[in-house]
């Protein structure tokens, strides 16, 4: 027998190499593709980040590659608060479009949950069906997730302080965020909320166009921000700013009296915003395309700032056929609220309200929201200290719960942190006879409901894990649709 | 603030708006609401960076935690204000000082990446920028006065390291969590009538006892005949502190939140768990600007 020694020429050998890195690609969509229908056979919750986990260990470049091979337009949605509003909204305007979109779960942020949406919409010959990517990514992980992506627009709706035990500081968070907007080509553009003033100052340097958006309508706020408010002195001399106008926590018109650094122009402005009749709020938003007369769903100025930030965003998708003022309006009215976003469900004679609530900012926005309905409040207010919803409820005493606290009716507190909740709400100044602890969920909503009387309200303000929790108890009940439905 | 009655406590909020990250303003409240519990009045004057408080005629001061960027600011201003506030301490005003408070108390403060910021240095103390933080619940046991040894429960999330010299005792020593330094077992610090700690946010709720302490202290200061606080009910914040204790007794509770979230890496539902993870390699990133408290 003769044994051939040699190898094979190097042409050849390239092109194996290439074939391999194909046939690894493929494996790693096809592999992960199967954990996505596993995990929701198994009834795992979705399969969310599990797909995206299988799918980068099989090839670390499996996004960067999809990304690479997909003819679809990439936008990523990134800051603090309203992501996944805003998600959904640049969504229903992109598909008002003709735009096929892909987009991530909401809370499915990090890089995993990002790799499994985009393992999940794309075929095993490397396609994209999508004619966009839109991804919500979390503000700290954008640095990681935008060299693979390559997004042609990147977004940043707001920066409000965080759970620090899982989040370091603001500036740390800005100064990620400023590094992945400098990376950007001179071809993408960069749409960051004006009326934030440390979002607006981000990667001033940066090659890639700004899009500005904000509120220029007056007398919807204040003048001094509220206590929750992050970035009240000017971000260049440290100066405070002050406000002709404050529409939610430190959003608003700005200038600095030290050195004179203000609010950028802005190109996307809401002009008018009045409430409906019923529930929601029309808006009036001026373009550059136009003026956009736009009803939303639900009040609340951070809805306000979710219209105009889709807006913004679908400004830079330059579809076939351009967008047009009723189609955006339909396509806005039509939104059923987000996970947790003042939801209402009807439990028997009672009606639940459920609030997600992750920080001060976004529990301020939601209590005023409530707060506007008159009379008296049934609330049960949940958190718990997990892996998800971090172990410091320190920021709770940052809420201003002393707004709800005159109107309390009764409270529940609930979840793994029920006594800190209590104890929350008993300096707030309410009456100990109107509060329960009750740290078990299904007990927990019992008495709750048990002190709503038919017919009324009963509010859920909770964080992420016992909304979870509460609002699965109300699916068992019958009283919800899934949450994967929706 | 409130009408004037017999009795009252004077506080100053020192730095409200550039000190006060994640839930401080809780010790006010704690302050403020057992004084009206009693009928005992108060006043909250708000000092911020470029205002001159009247520090004797002061019975209590507050001073938080902040960022790098604030402390800076703030510690530029105490330059100016430094010496009645000083004074003040001498005489025996009660001072509650938290992380970057602390801080500007003692000596000085090096961060790991930018200028040492100079302190008032009414503490024997100093502190230095680390690289790992230490975040988590942490349990203290400390003995105040009168009182006798009682507990601290609260949650820690600090990057700075303090060292105490011959002149400043520590205010209690660890059962959990790392204090100080992660070193020497102390936590905080005590001059005086100065209680100074990296117990962060609502500390004075979750421990009524040292709430109480600091306002009979506080009111000895300004009256000499005060006798004892009148008892309250203290049931919300019993559950709380014992609802705390158990989390700082937690086997191994200092890293249940890093740990948790690596073994849920990539499995669903877990929305956010990837958070917690890349906290924990942060640690040992470089150039990191941590905050300093």
């Amino acid at each position: 027998m003769r044994v051939v020694a040699g190898r094979r020429p190097a042409q050849d050998r390239d092109g194996s190499a290439a074939a391999r890195a194909g046939a690894r690609f493929t494996l790693a969509l096809a592999a992960g593709k199967e954990a996505g229908t596993a995990s929701r056979m198994l009834g795992t919750g979705g399969g969310t980040c599990f797909p995206g986990t299988v799918a980068r260990r099989i090839d670390p470049r499996v996004l960067q590659k999809a990304a690479a091979a997909s003819g679809a337009r990439k936008v990523i949605v990134s800051g603090s608060n309203g992501k996944t509003t805003t998600c959904r909204m640049l969504a229903a305007l992109a598909q008002a479009s003709g735009l096929l979109v892909t987009q991530n779960r909401s809370g499915s942020n990090l890089l995993h949950g990002v790799t499994s949406a985009a393992v999940q919409g794309t075929g095993l010959r490397g396609r994209m069906a999508a004619q966009l990517l839109l991804l919500e990514v979390d503000e700290a992980t954008v640095r990681l997730v935008a060299p693979e992506v390559r997004p042609e627009a990147l977004l940043v709706t707001n920066l409000f302080r965080d759970q620090l035990d899982r989040f370091g500081e603001l500036y740390s968070v800005a100064g990620k965020l400023a590094a992945a907007i400098s990376a950007l080509p001179a071809s993408a553009t960069v749409v960051l909320n004006g009326d934030d003033p440390l979002v607006a100052s981000l990667a001033p340097e940066a090659a890639a166009r700004r899009l500005y958006y904000g509120i220029r309508a007056g007398g919807s706020g204040g003048q001094v921000p509220e206590h929750a408010a992050d970035t009240v002195r000017c971000v260049r001399c440290q100066h405070p700013l002050s406000y002709r106008a404050v529409h939610l926590s430190h959003l608003g018109d700005y200038q600095c009296p030290g050195c004179g650094h203000g609010r950028p122009p802005l190109d996307v402005a809401v002009t008018a915003i009045r409430p409906s009749p019923g529930a929601g709020a029309e808006i009036t938003v001026d373009t550059r395309a136009g003026t956009f007369p736009l009803r939303l769903p639900a009040a609340g100025m951070h809805e306000v700032y979710n219209a105009a930030a889709a807006l913004a965003g679908a400004m830079t998708l330059s579809p076939g056929r351009p967008l047009q003022p009723a189609t955006a309006r339909d396509a806005l009215a039509g939104l059923r609220p987000a996970f947790g976003r003042l939801e209402q469900i009807q439990a028997g004679s009672r009606r639940v309200v459920l609030a997600f609530v992750k920080n001060p900012a976004s529990y301020n926005a939601t209590l005023r929201e409530v707060l506007r309905q008159p009379g008296r409040k049934h609330v049960l207010a949940a958190h718990s200290n997990t892996s998800v919803d971090g172990e410091d409820f320190a920021w709770l005493w940052d809420v201003d719960l002393e707004r709800l606290v005159p109107r309390l009716a009764s409270l529940t507190a609930s979840g793994t942190r029920a006594e800190e909740v209590a104890l929350r709400f008993k300096y707030g100044g309410a009456d100990p006879a109107l509060m329960r602890v009750q740290p078990g969920r299904a007990d927990a909503l019992d008495a709750a409901l048990a002190a709503t009387p038919p017919g009324e309200r009963l509010h859920i303000f909770a964080g992420y894990t016992p909304m979870r929790e509460l609002r699965g108890i109300m699916q068992r009940r019958g009283w919800a649709p899934s949450w994967e439905e929706q | 603030m409130t009408p004037a009655a017999p009795v009252t406590v004077r506080i100053c909020h020192l730095y409200p708006r550039l000190l006060s990250v994640a839930g401080d303003r809780g010790n006010l409240f704690a302050l403020t609401q057992r004084c009206a519990w009693r009928g005992i009045g108060y006043r909250v004057t708000e000092a911020d960076a470029g205002d001159a408080p009247d520090f004797a005629q002061t019975d209590l001061i507050l001073m938080h935690g902040g960022q790098d960027r604030e402390m800076r600011v703030a510690a530029r201003d105490l330059a100016a204000k430094g010496g009645p506030l000083a004074d003040a301490i001498e005489a025996g005003t009660v001072v509650l000082a938290v992380c970057a408070g602390y801080q500007l108390l003692g000596r000085y403060y090096a961060p790991v990446d930018g200028p040492p910021i100079e302190g008032l240095g009414v503490l024997d103390a100093v502190a230095e920028g680390g690289r790992a933080r230490f975040i988590g619940h942490a349990l203290v046991e400390c003995d105040p006065g009168p009182g006798g040894q009682r507990h601290l429960t609260g949650f820690e999330n600090h990057s700075g390291r303090t060292y105490l010299g011959s002149g400043a005792r520590p205010l209690g020593r660890m059962l959990a969590g790392a204090g100080n330094n992660g070193e020497d077992g102390t936590e905080g610090a005590r001059y005086r009538e100065v209680y100074a700690t990296y117990l962060h946010g609502p500390l004075l709720p979750k421990n009524p006892w040292l709430t109480d302490h600091l306002l009979t202290r506080a009111l000895a200061h300004r009256y000499q005949d005060f006798g004892p606080l009148a008892p309250l009910a203290d049931q919300a914040e019993t559950q709380a502190h014992a609802a705390s204790l158990r989390l700082a007794r937690r086997p191994a509770g200092r890293w249940r939140v890093a740990t948790a979230a690596v073994s849920r890496f990539g499995r669903p539902p877990a929305p956010l768990a990837g958070r917690a993870h890349r906290h924990e390699r942060s640690l040992a990133g470089k150039g990191t600007a941590w905050t300093s408290h």
